[in-house]
Formats: structure tokens, sequence, C-alpha cells
């Protein structure tokens, strides 16, 4: 067996361990020990992934789906992590969103956990989060009031710095996974831009 | 405990009252996941570690929810569980099936609709999560409960009826009732408004179901060689959607094109290598073009693949034996047998292994075993058996000279389902290979020339009124032919006019409704069924009131 596949058992093995952590912290409402279990999971999530995009070739499955249910999981899944910035105000703003959509629900759910989990921490007081559909693509777009993205960010599209918080491989990652998003001609896309705060935008054609 | 965000109506059903089902092979697992549906109110949570004690809790009760981790150990993973389970009808249409993995894309391929998870949760995932998952899926369920309960009773126009309403509504289940209805038009028939609904659909968004349905539709409208090249295209842009090379490969096994469907199913199994049934398919075609070292090649994937697995199955054995009997490797052979009669015991099952064992032993020159064999193979038995099972007997009795047996069985065969040219080719393949090819054109070509020459008669005697006579005819020819379609359906549909005319009578009412039921069982999509449905429906408005 090679080191890769070891590890990719390996990491099955620690996620089932995380699991049982996550189940029990939440059971005896310990919701600063479910935090910490998530967050290596949700790291080791990525990295699976990661590895999948690199060693063979990362599937897809672009299925019918609700964008407000994808909201609605993506919230539940982050409940804990959210409470952890209760000072920070999360707006949504789901009325222009179309009842279907078409995208791999997992994986933009990853995507989208770790850009709002981006977007709390440096926020100052507000996240706005809106879907809305605009010349027959999906727009979900994710807006803080902080002091912006680094410039080396904003430009860097391909090479996105692998720093300390793990952001730049999610967003590597996030790349990929919305490049893979395909329909007549057109991929998916993230959009960076610096409006007044930071402004992370999800296409999906 | 948790803060409910953002909140959420309060469903229309009672979670608590549902009975779930956890499959997971590591018990800390299987303890964590109970705790955390239990802390949703629920009380009936049944665990199993592997696939066969699940087998055994879900053959004794019916699930609301079933809940399978994907690795399942060394054997059978979760997908090939919901395989077995839903291609062999062992759960309904009413009962949710979540596949629970560790990745965000593991072995993601797309086969047959019915047999895909109804959701996917990515370990880990709160009991807060888990809630939400199952309200939703569940309301999903209460909203197509109607459609689920109208397609048990094939009741098509209904269906397209109430899909459309759902379709007209723009709401999130709208493709779930448009993929419904294109199904429902195919089944029905309608193949031009099949047509013209997947090209409509398709012009919305390019959606492989789409298009697979599409390439359906030219299919039964004899428009097979464009139907063969859609289908090419849509394994081009979707490589993973396996239901298209199954669908290619039919088309291609059914124009007798079996090198092609051969080259197909191997492309699917690149993609799918745990994929069982497209082993097996190799093998059958294998083995009809008697190619019998890549019956080998095939069959041992799938023994191995099924050890200790309530998945495996006798004929993957015999197969495997005739091949080796075939190439030669009788010790290999002897050492299948060995583990075969440890897995087996059952009637049927004993047959095809005898039929086998005879046919081996003979070419051993054990004639004494082969010939004790034979007659363990051709004992008659109120058992019914499968056309696997009749082909291997038929070929023990060529091996062994009974030519006249084995021309019964074989006409009988051909008889049961003219219209099919597999089984002509596993017929033809056994008597060219034992009996000689122009024996097997003739043979063929009289069966089916008497089976049509009944079922033209009868039908003549009904146009022409004698409705009691023909039914009798050929309610007899069905009894003998159960597989014959065309015979069985037209019996019931004889029987039915006999009654509209004649007056009700509860045995031919009943005698109908089995054969209907024996051809839905083999081919719910067998276009006379809506036919029936509607006859039924005027002969019960009829007598409604005696």
């Amino acid at each position: 067996m090679g080191f890769s596949e070891l590890a990719v058992l390996t990491i099955h093995d620690v996620k089932n361990n995380l699991a049982q952590l996550v189940a029990a912290a939440e059971s005896r409402g310990d919701m600063a020990s479910m935090l910490v279990a998530q967050h290596a999971s949700e790291a080791l999530t990525r990295l699976l992934c990661y590895y999948r995009s690199e060693a063979h070739f990362l599937d897809i499955v672009v299925e019918p789906a609700s964008p407000a249910e994808l909201i609605d999981d993506l919230i539940q899944a982050l409940a804990n992590h959210l409470r952890e910035h209760q000072n920070i105000k999360l707006e949504i703003d789901l009325s222009q969103a179309p009842a279907i959509s078409f995208f791999d629900k997992t994986l933009i759910q990853m995507v989208l956990a770790n850009a709002l989990q981006n977007t709390m921490r440096y926020a100052k007081s507000t996240v706005q989060l809106t879907v809305i559909e605009q010349d027959a693509h999906l727009e979900i777009c994710l807006r803080d009031d902080g002091a912006g993205y680094p410039e080396g960010v904003l430009t860097d599209t391909d090479n996105s710095p692998v720093t300390e918080q793990g952001t730049g491989l999610g967003l590597r990652l996030a790349r990929r996974v919305l490049a893979l998003h395909v329909n007549q001609g057109r991929c998916g896309e993230i959009i960076l831009s610096n409006e007044g705060g930071a402004v992370f935008r999800l296409i999906l054609p | 405990m948790a803060i409910p965000f953002p909140p959420r109506a309060s469903p229309a059903f009672s979670l608590t009252e549902k009975k779930v089902l956890i499959i997971d092979d590591m018990p800390d697992m299987r303890s964590t996941i109970r705790s955390q549906i239990q802390n949703l109110g629920i009380k009936n949570i049944f665990l199993a570690a592997n696939v066969r004690e699940a087998l055994g809790l879900i053959k004794q009760r019916s699930f609301d929810v079933i809940l399978c981790d994907y690795n399942l150990g060394n054997s059978t993973n979760g997908q090939q569980f919901l395989e077995h389970l839903r291609s062999s009808n062992i759960i309904s249409r009413a009962t949710l099936f979540i596949m629970i993995t560790a990745e965000t894309s593991f072995n993601s391929v797309m086969t047959a609709a019915e047999c895909m998870p109804d959701d996917y949760l990515l370990k880990p995932f709160t009991g807060e999560t888990l809630k939400l998952r199952f309200e939703r899926l569940l309301e999903r369920k209460a909203r197509l409960a109607v459609i689920d309960q109208l397609q048990d009773k094939g009741a098509w126009p209904e269906i397209i009826r109430a899909c459309d309403a759902i379709i007209a509504s723009k709401d999130k289940f709208v493709i779930d009732a448009m993929r419904i209805k294109g199904n429902a038009l195919l089944m029905l028939n309608e193949v031009e408004k099949a047509i013209h609904f997947y090209e409509e659909a398709s012009k919305l968004r390019n959606m492989p179901w789409a298009k697979l349905g599409l390439a359906k539709a030219y299919k039964s409208n004899k428009q097979t060689e464009l139907a063969q090249h859609l289908l090419e295209d849509i394994i081009k842009e979707n490589p993973r959607l396996l239901a298209a090379y199954d669908f290619l490969g039919r088309i291609h096994t059914e124009a007798g094109n079996s090198d092609k469907a051969l080259e197909v199913l191997e492309d699917a199994c690149k993609i799918a290598p745990q994929s069982l049934a497209r082993h097996r398919s190799i093998a059958n075609l294998a083995e009809e073009i008697g190619d019998f070292s890549r019956v080998d090649k095939a069959l041992c994937v799938v023994i191995k693949q099924t050890k200790n697995s309530p998945l495996r199955d006798t004929k993957d054995f015999v197969r495997l034996l005739n091949a080796l009997s075939e190439t030669g490797e009788l010790e290999r052979a002897d050492n299948i047998f060995k583990e075969a009669k440890e897995s087996f015991k059952e009637a049927n099952e004993v047959r095809l292994f005898a039929a086998t064992e005879a046919v081996i032993h003979k070419k051993n020159g054990k004639n004494d075993l082969a010939k004790k064999a034979l007659e363990i193979a051709m004992r008659h038995d109120d058992e019914q058996i499968s056309a696997e099972t009749n082909l291997a007997i038929a070929k023990a009795c060529l091996v062994h000279g009974k030519e006249f047996e084995a021309n019964q069985i074989l006409k009988t065969l051909v008889q049961n389902d003219p219209d099919s040219n597999k089984i002509k080719a596993s017929v033809g393949a056994v008597l060219k290979n034992y009996g000689g090819a122009a024996a097997s054109d003739q043979l063929i070509a009289d069966s089916i020339k008497e089976v049509i020459n009944l079922n033209n008669e009868a039908v003549q005697k009904a146009k022409a009124g004698e409705l009691t006579e023909a039914s009798n005819m050929l309610s007899e020819a069905a009894l003998r032919l159960p597989n014959n379609l065309q015979i069985t359906s037209n019996a019931a549909l004889c029987i039915l006019m006999d009654i509209l005319s004649n007056g009700f009578s509860i045995d031919k009412s009943l005698q109908a409704k089995r054969f209907q039921d024996a051809v839905a069982k083999q081919d719910s999509q067998y276009p006379r069924l809506a036919e029936l449905v509607a006859l039924q429906e005027k002969i019960q408005l009829k007598y409604k009131n005696t």
C-alpha cells in the first residue's frame, strides 16, 4: 500500500473519531469542544478533496438543487461557528433566489462554508449573504465590512498563497470546484473584489 | 440547546414515529449515530454491522429511513448494497436511503435513478443537521407520495396529470416531476410526445437524464441508430453516467452485436470497477459468443467481491464452472465446485449445479458421476426454474446424447420469449456448440412459428366473438410459457374482454389479474399493461352494483 492510500484510510479513521467527538460534545452541550473537532474535520475534508483533485480527478455530480436549502444547510452546519461571532450580524437575502439551480451540493457547501468562516473572521460588524439569479447564472455573494482582501490575494488568482490559516488552500480548491461546473461552454468561477469590505462572489453557470 | 438559525416552519408529519436502520461496520459509529437519532425523539432504531444483518432486518419489517455508511469494510460497499436492494425490489419507493460518506467526492458514479441514494451525508454531521435533512427528505416524500402510489399501480395517465400540476407550480420539485413525467410517457409508449417532451427539457438546460430519456424514446420509436449516436454523445459528455453505458450495451445486445456491447460494458467497468451488475453482463455476453477466458476473468472479480456477502449468486459459480470446463482448467473447476457446494443448497440452484457437474464429469470421462448428476438435474419438481437453469440442463442433455429432451427444453425457452434475440442467441449458442448450427436455426424458426400460429388463431377467434374459447387457448399457452409476455398479456386481455361481454366471474377475474401481474413483474414497461388497467376500470364500472 502506497503512502497516499494509507493517508486516505487514516484520514477516514480520524474523521470517524472526530465524528464521535462532535456527537458527544453536542449531546453534552460542550460547544467549544464541538467547534474544535468540527474545524479539524473540515480541514481533513478539504485535504482529501484537494488530494482527489490533484491525484485523480475530482468528480462532481451536478444535480438540480434548491439554493435556499443550500444556504439552510450551510447555516445549520456552521451554527456553532457563527455563535462564536455573535457580535457580527449575518444578513441573508434569498428573495431573488430561484427555486432550483444546478450544482454539486456537497462541494459547493464546502466552498461556501470555508468562505463564510473566513468572512466572519474579518468582518467588523456585518456580513451580507445574497443569492440572485442573473443572466441565466446563479450568483452567491458574501460581502463584509472589514478591511478587504490583501493585494496579493486579489491579483494572484492561480497560485493563492497557502497561509497559516489555510485560506489559500480553501481558495485554490474553491476555484477548482467551480471550474468543474460547466454549462453550455461556460465555467463557474470565484470573483474576489474589495468594495468597501471584501466581496466573495461564487458564480454558477 | 442549539439555536434554530434561521427559524424554519415545523413539518406536517411526526418524525418520532419513523423506523430507522443504521448500517455501519464501526461499532462506535453505530452507537454515535444511534444516540444522535435518539436525541431527535426517534425510538424505533435498528443497528446492523454488515449487509447480511441489514438484509435480515429489512426482510422482517419495513423502514422509513436507512442510513448506510459507504465503506462497509472489506466486501460489499453501500452503493452495491443499494443497487441490490432496489433492483431486487427489497425496499419500496417509500423507504429513504441516505448514504454516509467521509469524502465530498468518493466514487460518484451515476447509475439508474432508482439506484441512487435519496441523499448523501458528509461526516461528521450534527444531530441538528440530521434533523434538517430528515425533515426535508420526508417533506419531499410526502409531496411525491401520491405519485409514488400511482407509479406502483402503473397508473401512467394520472401520474402525468399529477406531474403537470407540480411542473406548473414551478417549485423546487419541478425537476423531479419532469423526470417522472418523461418516464410515464415512455411507459405509455407515447413515443412522439416523449421525444417532444425530452427535447423541450433539454432546451431548458443540458441535463443528462433528459438526453437519456430522449435516447430511450428514439429506441421505442425504432430509431435505433439515432438512439445509439445520442448515447455515444452522452457518454462522451458524462463519462460517469453508467446508465448510458447500460442502455447502449442493451441496444447492441438486442441487435445481436455482442462484440460492441462487450466493448461498451468493459468501458463502464473501468469507470465503476465495483459494480457487480456490469461484470455479470460481460460474463453473460462473453459466454454467448464463446469467449470463455473473458467469462473467467469477469466472474472471478464478482466471486471475489461477493465473498461472505449475501449478494453472492449461484449463477456466477455455474457460469464460471462452465467457462473452466470449456478452457479445460478442471483442477480450478474442482475447487470452485467445493466453494459453491458449501455456499448454496436451494433446489433450483442444486439442479443448476447438477447440470454443470453432468457436463464437466462427462468431459473428464467420469461417466458414472456424470450420469448421476444428470438425473438430479432432470428431476421434475414443482419449482419454477430460470432460463439459465434450463439452458444448463439442455446443454447437459446434449452432452449426454439426449437430443429429444434438450430440444423440448430449448423449444419452450424460445416460445417463452420469442421476441428476445438474447434468448435466441443463448439457445443458438448451446445448439451450435453441442448440436450443430443447422439444427439450431431450424428449431428456433419452428418454435417461433408454432407460437405465432397459436397467437394468431386465438386472435382470430376473439375477433369472431369466440372469446371464451380464445381465452382458454391463450390461458393454456400462458401457463406453459409464463415468460412470453405477448401470450400472457393477450391471455389477460382476452379474459377481461370475455368478462366484459359475457358476464363477471371471480375465477376469470383472478386468472386475468395473475397473468397481468406476471407481465408487470417481468416488464413494468410492457406497453399492453396500460390497456389492461383501462379494461379493468371499465369492468369495475360495469359490474359495480352486482
